[in-house]
């Protein structure tokens, strides 16, 4: 038989490997130079597409089905209540004597009660017993769906279509067609705006103090970009400049290609914010309402600068009425300025502004402050990236759903350049506070700067007449197991949401601010947090782990309290160190240590390494319970990496950081 | 609304030119058999749904174009699939010896993990056997996998083959999802696992 001596470059029922294939490139011939096969008559293509196209509808069903097991588990996860250990992590009973009897999750670890959970039967691979365990019913779902939608098969969930809402099947919001649809637009712009790798990078010598600079340094890290003009015309950037470009860019806005003359006026000018500017202009020259509410954000700011809060001055209708007139009529008279991004510029409002009325000038005057916080913020507004979103109300059910479409160009939060980013919604009232005391969250898009959430996010009881003066805000996080990262955040005024038709728009991200700490904190960590100072030591080469202090740690014992000590390792560690242990603090959840270790290591090897600590409650004469685990590396994310990478780019100094702990044990 | 099923189970048949890939499909999903030899175009597929223990089960079955003209786009679809049936046909001792090359095949296109069957059709043909039933049954055992033999004409164990690679793919994904390893986060597995907060004496007696 002719198979038996054949070497692999002739057998023909094995692809070839990748240095067949290698070969086979550098000879320009192809995959198929091997093969002495005619190409596929059409009548073959046609049979063969004919399949593919079923099999299309096959895919497109199944997708579908697998947004109905995602939705579900999203929407059970939804309504769970989170509020720690002590409570049941779905219903929010509290635990106790004549409770309800508490149940740990075998999965997520967290704390039910029996009417939440569901006992398995678990069978060992090779013996017949069984094991009964219990699940929380988000664990237990999560597992179904995952049975269910073959992700087990395929280790990650196959792509799904989320299900769309039967309410607004009317104009069909959510399906991937729609989406793409608007997409031509929006992404039209964001190709524009995406104008080359190197454009990014400039954009980060925006960033301005705290939170900015660390952003800007993740930013110039990834794109390994010099950071040579950081903090420099961002905020100077003549008047003379400004006024010229701006009525050259309000030109180009009216031709069709604006997003792409856009990107190239941008190597032009210095400025960037035009660009962001033109982009956004082009996304939205189609429809009035949208640009009025585009631009509200930028507007409400200029045009009445006299109260701190951005809500007190919309608060009434006819102000934002008011304001969506002017901003029209300016789309239409064009080189008016007030209204734009670009207006943020510092020393070009004088010149820019002298259209404007005179009174308001002077207001402007008056708050140069202020004014100038603004522009730090709008400065900064194109590095943070975009989000687009969907809103429609349905007055009927006094609901307001809102559509996370999808984000672009969010900050990167790993060594990858890459971040998981979810939103956090919330309504914002007229007197500045949070309507509701749970934030709506999406899920996590994984692996991504550009995520595309597609995700309906419904508020219920909201009234018609709130709608006027009501702002959504919505923050974004990157999702990592020590600890939420801000990302950014918008603010959409609902005023122009109509109970009848769906409304989109695309608005830039802005920086943190008091709603957005808000939603950090509505973010729960059961395991607690712990507070680390790293150091390295030029002089002894090492590594200094100063064990500061936890806080809000797990209760273990049966005295509500536990006796907490914390392990460190080094791994993996080129120089053997061994592992260290803290002291047992005895009887007490916040237990303050400040004690240090001495890893040796280069700094090169810091580099590959990852500093595991993990908090253990001591116990005596039974094994130790575990209460929680940090990881910072190379590896981490966001506030962890910022932590590590300053450590070792500004040694001799102690860099200190609280982190939340997580409940997975990474030493197993 | 479409029917609704519990699983989605996507089968790959493989194996010469010839063998009677797609009879056995044409058996299995419409439960006939046609004489006439007509080579596959590259690929196709059916779908039949199957209800075990309870479960609606969607087997959708791509039937491959044994010739080699066909063969990119044939192992196109390997990756996708959770079972696959190796056919040979028991009157053609060549087909059977391919069998080795198609399992080379499978190991360098398929999932790591993918479910595989051995059959060997047209067993209706006794008088023209060159592959005796002992042969297939070593190679499988061979290859550790289980084996068949079928036949489309006359309906023999068509049906059964397909049921116990499905049900052996729904054992799979039972076993996978109920060991100790529960998804994390709806999107990755989770590799670490997280050991019980169990008391040492439970611990002692589970190692």
């Amino acid at each position: 038989m002719d198979f038996a001596n054949r070497n692999n470059t002739a057998n023909k029922f094995v692809c070839p490997s990748d240095r067949q294939l290698a070969l086979r490139a550098k000879l320009k011939a192809g995959w198929s130079s091997s093969k002495t096969n005619e190409p596929l008559r059409p009548e073959e293509q046609e049979a063969i597409i004919s399949v593919i196209r079923r099999n299309e509808e096959i895919e497109i069903a199944e997708r579908q089905r697998v947004g109905r097991l995602v939705e579900r588990v999203e929407k059970i996860k939804l309504h769970a209540v989170e509020r720690g250990p002590n409570c049941c992590r779905l219903c929010g009973d509290a635990f106790g004597l004549l409770r309800p009897q508490r149940i740990l999750c075998e999965d997520c670890r967290k704390s039910v009660c029996t009417k939440c959970s569901v006992d398995i039967n678990i069978r060992y691979h090779n013996s017949e017993r069984t094991r009964e365990i219990w699940l929380c019913r988000i664990c237990s779902e999560t597992r179904e769906m995952w049975k269910k939608s073959g992700a087990w098969f395929f280790k990650g969930l196959p792509n799904y279509d989320m299900p769309v809402r039967s309410a607004s099947a009317a104009n069909t919001p959510m399906s991937t067609p729609m989406a793409g649809g608007v997409g031509a637009g929006g992404v039209g712009a964001y190709a524009g705006a995406g104008a080359g790798k190197g454009a990014r990078a400039v954009q980060s010598c925006h960033g301005t103090p705290a939170r900015g600079a660390r952003i800007k340094k993740l930013t110039i890290r990834v794109n390994d970009s010099s950071s040579s003009a950081s903090n420099s015309s961002a905020s100077n950037s003549s008047a003379s400049g400004q006024s010229e470009p701006e009525e050259d860019q309000l030109d180009a806005a009216k031709s069709s290609t604006a997003a792409g003359a856009a990107g190239q006026r941008l190597q032009r000018d210095e400025s960037f914010r035009l660009r962001a500017y033109g982009s956004i202009r082009s996304f939205i020259d189609g429809g009035e309402r949208k640009l009025s509410n585009s631009f509200l954000f930028g507007r409400q700011t200029n045009s009445r600068p006299a109260d701190g809060q951005d809500y007190d001055n919309i608060s009434n209708a006819s102000t934002v009425a008011q304001l969506r007139r002017e901003g029209s009529f300016m789309r239409r008279s064009s080189v008016s300025s007030s209204w734009s991004f670009s207006d943020s510029s510092g020393s070009g409002n004088s010149a820019t502004q002298n259209t404007q009325n005179p009174q308001q000038q002077k207001q402007q005057q008056q708050q140069q402050q202020q004014q100038q916080q603004q522009q730090q913020q709008h400065c900064r507004d194109p590095l943070l990236g975009w989000l687009e979103l969907a809103i429609s109300y349905r007055e009927s059910f006094h609901s307001l759903d809102c559509t996370m479409v999808r984000a672009r160009d969010l900050p990167a939060m790993d060594a990858s350049g890459l971040a998981d980013p979810y939103c956090k919604l919330n309504i914002v009232t007229p007197e500045g506070h949070t309507k509701y005391t749970r934030w709506q969250r999406t899920k996590t898009v994984h692996k991504t700067r550009n995520p595309d959430f597609n995700e309906t996010l419904q508020f219920v009881g909201v009234e018609p007449e709130e709608l006027g003066n009501s702002l959504l805000y919505v923050a974004l996080f990157d999702d990592d197991k020590y600890g939420h990262d801000f990302l950014g955040a918008a603010k959409v005024c609902l005023s122009t949401v109509h109970s009848t038709a769906q409304y989109r728009i695309s608005v830039p991200l802005g920086v943190e601010d008091q709603y957005s700490n808000e939603a950090e904190l509505s973010q729960s960590w059961p395991n607690g947090k712990m507070l680390i100072s790293l150091c390295y030591n030029t002089k002894r080469r090492a590594l200094v782990v100063n064990v500061k202090q936890c806080i809000n740690l797990l209760a273990m014992d049966n005295n509500g309290s536990s006796d907490p000590f914390v392990k460190l390792q080094l791994k993996p560690d080129a120089h053997k160190n061994k592992k260290h242990k803290t002291s047992v603090k005895w009887r007490t959840l916040n237990p303050v240590y400040n004690e240090e270790f001495y890893f040796e290591a280069s700094p090169h090897d810091l580099n590959k390494e990852m500093l595991i600590l993990t908090v253990w409650d001591k116990d005596l004469g039974k094994s130790n319970d575990f209460l929680g685990s940090l990881q910072l590396g190379a590896q981490s994310k966001g506030d962890r990496l910022q932590q590590w990478l300053d450590c070792i780019r500004l040694p001799d100094h102690f860099h200190e950081k609280w982190h939340s702990l997580a409940s997975d044990n990474p030493t197993h | 609304m479409a029917k609704t099923y519990d699983y989605l189970f996507k089968l790959l048949l493989i194996g010469d030119s010839g063998v009677g890939k797609t009879c056995i499909l044409f058996r299995f999903s419409e439960d006939a058999f046609n004489t006439t030899f007509i080579s596959t175009i590259g690929i196709d597929f059916k779908i039949r749904t199957i209800e075990l223990d309870n479960k609606k089960i969607k087997l959708q079955i791509w039937d491959t174009a044994g010739q080699e003209r066909f063969r990119t786009i044939t192992t196109a679809y390997y990756r996708g699939a959770m079972g696959i049936m190796l056919v040979y046909d028991i009157t053609q001792e060549k087909s059977f010896e391919n069998i080795k090359n198609w399992i080379r095949n499978i190991e360098e296109n398929a999932a790591a993990d993918v479910e595989k069957m051995l059959l060997g059709n047209k067993c209706e043909l006794n008088d023209k056997r060159q592959v005796s039933k002992e042969r297939g049954e070593q190679l499988a055992i061979e290859y550790g996998i289980k084996f068949m033999e079928t036949s489309a004409k006359a309906s023999i164990n068509v049906e059964e083959a397909f049921l116990t690679l499905a049900s052996d793919i729904k054992a799979k994904t039972e076993k996978r999802m109920e060991a100790n390893n529960p998804p994390k986060g709806g999107h990755q597995l989770k590799l670490t696992e997280i050991r019980t907060k169990d008391s040492w004496l439970s611990r002692c007696s589970l190692l």
